[in-house]
């Protein structure tokens, strides 16, 4: 992955904004009935992050983390130095990158039915996983508070 | 100089800045906003004028917009030449049969073991009778259609959770839900609730009509009797002779109507791209792109993987890798080129086109849409339940099964579509699935629906669109605020490129909207090739 200069500008600006922020509540929507009919599919909500690699992210950078080509290519997760910035990982998951789609509540878009959403938690966990798995060896983890920061920040 | 797309980190917080309003849940909105609910802007098939002596043309990807591009231009006169990364011609126009082989990104093959005579399309499936583009391009090329049978009453709409997990018929979904709304109307209207908005004869009139519409009977009330039998249908049909006599079937409440969500898909076959009537090609939606394949047949380069696109001022240049040969790349040129790769792919490919066009190409991400088909060694769809063609609904993760439309009452096996997922969380989750696992996932999901798929499946294949080495993604997916900053910029000439495809169209994911837009590219392009061989 390469990162394009005036892009890298914005990226690391949304980066430095956030460092140092703590963690603020996250704010439950209340309940509401049934709206939505048979569009709404059950909720993914495993914080796993396994699991939420699994699920979600396999479709495109496959079981081995290893990427795929074709026409096109996507990207090897498996010993990506990319990785080594932990906040640029979350900050593609929230908002997408080309082809990839937005994952962050206020980027994701739906079709048909809700966009796929991933919560700051889930976010943090398939980032923690993904960065000390595939042959990715590092050692700082990222939390919600901090992918909820960068989210915020992002705006 | 080559200007990069800009990435997605800054596009997105530019469209955050313009209030984008993203997570929609209503399936109408969602449509209007993706400019579902637009028409088609084909104007007939007047064709160019003469091309200009010896103007050239690069045709990048032989999907529709490709294929129309060049076969209206090479009618004109244009030299024509299109590179197409697959081995046949069509893009996501393309139907499975038995003995097709398919590999996906990931590496997973699956041979098609479908009987002689049947298929499933894993891309489009279907006309409306207003897109008239697409019509007119079958007619000219000689391929048959057939009626494609999207609204089916007797067809179901489930909820696993509601009325027990049994799946309901459209007919008396329908029925109920309009017989309950008419009769609380008539109340409100006979309780002069209304009598601000309606006049005392046009409440009259209204009675009346909502007692036809919602089947009540002469009191305005909806309730089991011949009435709503004629509607909903009877618990024993009416027949011959003595044994004949019908029983009429009892209407569902309107509570538990409403809190079984399944309202929420009655509205399909009444939105303008469902209505009747809908079309299909006879034997798959394929036959279109392979009787352009066959039309246009030395013009098109298969198995042409393009690695950069170059401009300058008197023409374009397309390298390729050819992937049959795993020969050294190659370079093609032209006066002009109409580029129609898909923006998930040609995102990545370098190209020198300005700002506002690249990144526009970087502005929309792809749905994530995946089909799976299924063969069964009997039809007992129509033989044990009377479905013929059309579409179940559920909320199961298959989305739709939709069965037929061609070959009823056939004594042989049948294909069925057995999930078409669109909604992104189950979509992503498929995709995420080997080949053999969708479709083991799709036979468990349709058996509780369906109890016969145990016994009746012989096999199946399952098309992930993001895993499609070719497309990588269904459609593209945009928004308004994407398309208030973006779309312009996306079809504008660069120089002398232009892009053409569904994305590139107020109808995405319609076969329609590539032609139009590929008609509308050229239509641009042939006037500046007139203008340049004018000034030349």
């Amino acid at each position: 992955m390469s990162i394009q200069p005036r892009s890298a500008r914005l990226l690391y600006s949304a980066i430095a904004c956030c460092l140092g922020l703590t963690s603020t509540a996250l704010i439950e929507a209340p309940a509401l009935a049934n709206t939505a009919g048979i569009l709404n599919p059950a909720p993914f909500d495993t914080t796993d992050g396994q699991q939420i690699y699994e699920h979600v992210c396999r479709g495109c950078h496959m079981q081995d983390a290893g990427g795929a080509v074709g026409a096109g290519h996507y990207p090897a997760l498996a010993k990506n130095s990319a990785l080594a910035s932990r906040q640029y990982m979350a900050l593609t998951i929230l908002m997408g990158r080309r082809n990839m789609p937005a994952f962050g509540a206020s980027h994701a878009i739906g079709f048909g039915g809700p966009p796929a959403v991933l919560s700051e938690a889930q976010i943090a966990a398939v980032i923690n996983y993904v960065r000390s798995h595939f042959g990715n060896h590092y050692k700082d983890q990222i939390s919600a508070a901090e992918v909820k920061a960068l989210d915020q920040s992002a705006h | 100089m080559t200007v990069e797309p800009e990435t997605s980190v800054s596009r997105r917080r530019l469209l955050s800045m313009i209030g984008m309003a993203a997570g929609s849940t209503a399936m109408y909105q969602a449509m209007h906003s993706l400019g579902f609910a637009a028409e088609s802007t084909f104007q007939g098939s007047a064709p160019l004028s003469a091309a200009p002596k010896g103007a050239s043309v690069l045709v990048l990807g032989a999907g529709m917009a490709g294929l129309v591009a060049a076969y209206e231009l090479r009618n004109a006169g244009y030299r024509v030449q299109v590179l197409e990364y697959n081995a046949r011609a069509g893009g996501r126009n393309w139907t499975l049969r038995g003995d097709d082989r398919y590999t996906e990104l990931g590496g997973g093959t699956q041979e098609c073991r479908f009987d002689q005579g049947l298929y499933i399309n894993p891309g489009p499936w279907r006309l409306p009778y207003h897109h008239r583009g697409m019509l007119s391009y079958c007619k000219r090329l000689g391929v048959a259609l057939e009626p494609f049978v999207q609204v089916n009453h007797n067809a179901y709409m489930h909820s696993h959770n509601a009325f027990g997990g049994k799946p309901q018929r459209l007919r008396t979904v329908k029925a109920d839900y309009q017989g309950h709304v008419a009769e609380l109307l008539s109340k409100a209207t006979r309780s002069h609730a209304l009598d601000a908005d309606v006049t005392a004869e046009d409440q009259e009139i209204l009675l009346e009509s909502l007692r036809m519409w919602g089947a009540l009977d002469k009191n305005y009330r909806f309730v089991k009797g011949s009435v709503s039998s004629e509607r909903r249908g009877y618990d024993r049909d009416p027949g011959g002779g003595l044994s004949a006599r019908p029983a009429f079937s009892e209407p569902e409440t309107l509570s538990n109507l409403l809190h079984s969500g399944l309202w929420s898909v009655l509205q399909f076959g009444d939105a303008y791209d469902f209505q009747t009537t809908m079309f299909q090609p006879v034997g798959g939606m394929g036959k279109i792109g392979e009787a352009f394949g066959r039309e246009l047949g030395p013009l098109i380069r298969y198995n042409a993987k393009i690695v950069e696109i170059r401009q300058d001022d008197t023409g374009v240049a397309a390298t390729f890798e050819d992937l049959a040969a795993h020969s050294s790349r190659q370079t093609l040129r032209a006066d002009w080129c109409v580029c129609t790769i898909p923006l998930s792919i040609l995102g990545q490919i370098p190209m020198n086109v300005g700002g506002p066009m690249a990144q526009a190409i970087a502005a929309v991400p792809y749905c994530t849409g995946l089909k799976v088909g299924l063969q069964f060694k009997r039809r007992f769809w129509e033989e044990d339940e009377q479905i013929y063609g059309g579409v179940t609904y559920t909320d199961l993760p298959i989305g739709q099964i939709s069965y037929p439309s061609s070959r009823y009452f056939d004594s042989d096996k049948g294909v069925l579509l057995g999930a078409y997922i669109w909604d992104q969380i189950n979509s992503m989750d498929f995709t995420a699935m080997s080949p053999m696992e969708r479709i083991a996932k799709t036979v468990e999901y349709g058996n509780q629906i369906h109890p016969q798929y145990t016994q009746e499946f012989d096999n199946g294949v399952s098309v992930a669109w993001h895993r499609a080495p070719f497309a990588m993604g269904c459609f593209g997916l945009w928004t308004d605020a994407t398309r208030a900053q973006h779309y312009d910029n996306l079809c504008a000439f660069d120089g002398r490129i232009v892009l053409a495809g569904e994305h590139a169209s107020y109808l995405p994911a319609w076969q329609e909207g590539a032609v139009t837009s590929a008609l509308d590219a050229i239509g641009r392009l042939h006037q500046r090739a007139l203008a340049a061989g004018a000034a030349a």
